[in-house]
């Protein structure tokens, strides 16, 4: 099952359920420490501390949001400019043509429109979504991970053994385990 | 005789749990998902083919108008913004208690959000589609909008006047629809995952699972999306408040007497969150009945609804009393005659009245608990909130407009029937939209309330009402 035709090689999981949040959590820290890379959890809900036990580096959200609010400033307030100063300038009560307390509502709205736009997308992107298939779904029992059951995922190196990985799941706390490979389509 | 089980009473003088019952995750998922599943009863049809009648009347009177033009308004010089803006505010300050209820309330992390945010945010999506309908239509020929409002670069070679709020105003709108769309959407794509593994069938699992976008609760992703979360929730925090401020400046940078005034942005946030957490309790107290929600939306979510409406409520009417003073404080007789003569006993007194009466009178009813908690007194009140706050605006774009400055001027306003018309259609479209909402997606957001959950009963610090300690 490790080479199919055409180059594919399918990847393998080691999918170990546990009890609650918490084991899970206790289990997934275990298993990095053990030496395992990459390691994934599935819950139904946000855990508290799931950067601390997955080692997750800081999140990239926060940078990407900001860069999308000051592009979105930067673009509304030039636009402003360009189109009521430089390219058309039109005289509204003797008023300055660049008069910026009047250019602060739509600077700022712009700046909220391309931080929240960048926030959304910015999540997608970084989470790789959509992405209707993933080998973990290959599992019966994994639906009820968005319900309320609480899995690690352990992707196995290409020859690398999964028994290993079972038993070392099961000793970090695992109820159930399984190897679960991507299916070729 | 045996002496009452004690321990099976509440005590009254506990406060509410924020979840009645014992609940594991599995029990949260089935009874939340219930409504999906469960085929449209006949109360939801019946609901639905009124709203559908009420859509087609949009239908007939959007296409006499486009067909006319908007002569077959009420719409009249002096009075040259009428139903149209009114229904354009009202409508947006409904959808602004969604945002209030998901974003703000969850900076500052009031647990009891939880359970109403997705209906509410639903809420505010729909309404902003009701109210973009009516700046689009009043312009007459919303086909060339496009030019006029958006900096498109078009043949005529000129672009907006980016120092008029009313552009400010196309700008405002659009990104605060286009946020609340992504916040609304983003919140709910774990819960459409839920829906996608608890079906059995396989349509179904398809259609919900392309809307789930293959999530699979994976901790890597977690991670980074309570962030995209906070910050759209940060983001839109200022959004709404600006958004109302905006419109509010659509009439407050004017000199007509009635509009010129500088309370105007604070008084319009207030007055739109009290109309709109009244719009959320027109429609919950029922949906809390039919779709089961009991156990998730309890007597203290109610109350404090009823809290919120109860505050905000007096901060309008403290807007009230300052347009009035400041019309006779600056003793400019225009002021003074739209506050003290026109609006009190002119023409269109019995609609100032109404709404002194239903946003000023009514909500001093929540001072008393029974009040708070009874269900049906609060659906009275909530529809009269609503009436009123649609009075307010009324008098602001009506009253101030048939008579300003010169008498020579002056005229009254009287809606058509296809001004009438339009209002009930967008309450319709309204309506059927939020029930096809409620048909096809957990109208509380599944996975909140299972984190909620879990805080409540494994986190020492936060106790059952969900207060920190």
């Amino acid at each position: 099952m490790s080479a199919g035709h055409g180059g594919f090689i399918a990847r393998r999981f080691v999918l170990a359920e546990f009890a609650s949040g918490t084991a899970l959590l206790d289990g997934a820290k275990r298993m990095r420490l053990g030496g395992y890379k990459d390691l994934d959890t599935h819950s139904p809900y946000p855990l508290h501390g799931i950067e601390d036990a997955l080692g997750l580096k800081r999140p990239k959200i926060p940078t990407i949001v900001l860069c999308g609010a000051i592009a979105g400033a930067c673009l509304a307030y030039g636009m402003i400019y360009f189109m009521n100063v430089l390219d058309w300038p039109i005289n509204i009560g003797n008023r300055p043509p660049h008069s910026p307390p009047a250019n602060i509502p739509i600077t700022f709205e712009l700046a909220v429109l391309l931080a929240g736009g960048s926030s959304f997308f910015g999540f997608f992107t970084l989470a790789r979504l959509p992405r209707p298939y993933h080998p973990v779904f290959e599992s019966e029992n994994f639906s009820r991970a968005s319900i309320d059951a609480f899995f690690l995922s352990v992707e196995l190196p290409p020859e690398g053994d999964a028994s290993k990985a079972m038993a070392d799941a099961k000793a970090a706390g695992a109820t159930g385990v399984e190897v679960v490979t991507e299916s070729e389509r | 005789m045996a002496a009452p089980n004690h321990a099976a009473m509440p005590d009254p003088l506990e406060p509410h749990a924020l979840i009645e019952g014992t609940h594991t995750d599995k029990t949260i998922n089935d009874s939340l998902l219930n409504h999906v599943w469960r085929g449209a009863g006949k109360g939801w049809w019946a609901m639905f083919s009124v709203a559908l009648a009420a859509l087609s009347l949009l239908v007939i009177s959007l296409s006499w108008t486009l067909y006319k033009g908007i002569g077959v308004w009420g719409n009249n010089i002096p009075v040259g913004w009428a139903f149209g803006i009114i229904n354009f505010v009202w409508w947006i300050g409904i959808g602004h208690a969604g945002t209030l209820i998901s974003a703000i309330l969850l900076l500052f992390q009031q647990k009891w959000r939880t359970s109403i945010n997705r209906f509410a945010e639903a809420m505010t999506l729909f309404a902003v589609i009701c109210a973009l309908l009516f700046p689009l239509i009043h312009t007459g020929r919303p086909w060339f909008a496009a030019y006029w409002l958006m900096p498109y670069p078009s043949v005529q070679g000129i672009w907006p006047q980016f120092k008029s709020p009313l552009t400010w105003d196309v700008f405002a709108v659009s990104t605060y629809f286009t946020i609340s769309l992504l916040f609304w959407f983003i919140g709910l794509v774990p819960d459409l995952a839920a829906l996608r593994d608890s079906t059995p069938s396989r349509t179904k699992r398809f259609i919900y699972g392309m809307f789930a976008m293959g999530w699979r609760g994976s901790g890597r992703h977690w991670a980074e999306y309570k962030w995209a979360y906070i910050l759209l929730a940060g983001l839109s925090t200022p959004l709404v408040l600006s958004v109302h401020t905006i419109v509010s400046f659509d009439f407050a940078v004017s000199v007509i007497p009635g509009w010129h005034t500088t309370i105007f942005p604070p008084y319009f946030v207030a007055g739109a969150v009290f109309s709109g957490f009244a719009m959320v309790l027109t429609w919950m107290l029922p949906a809390r009945h039919y779709l089961g929600l009991k156990h998730v939306v309890t007597p203290k979510h109610l109350e404090n609804m009823a809290k919120v409406m109860l505050v905000t409520g007096m901060m309008v009417t403290y807007g009230y009393v300052m347009e009035h003073f400041i019309a006779w404080y600056s003793g400019n007789p225009y002021e003074q005659g739209q506050f003290f003569k026109v609006r009190w006993t002119g023409p269109m007194a019995p609609i100032f009245w109404l709404m002194v009466t239903c946003n000023c009178v009514v909500p001093q009813l929540y001072w008393f608990k029974k009040v708070r908690t009874n269900v049906p007194m609060l659906w009275v009140t909530s529809v009269l909130i609503n009436v009123g706050m649609w009075c307010e605006r009324f008098n602001i774009v009506v009253t101030s407009l048939h008579r300003d400055f010169l008498p020579s001027k002056w005229e009254n306003y009287a809606p058509t029937w296809v001004d009438i018309t339009l209002f009930i259609g967008t309450i319709g479209l309204f309506s059927t939209l939020f029930l096809l909402f409620l048909k096809f997606v957990p109208a509380v957001a599944v996975t909140e309330v299972k984190e909620l959950r879990h805080e409540l009963a494994h986190d020492p610090s936060v106790d059952a009402v969900g207060e920190t300690h």
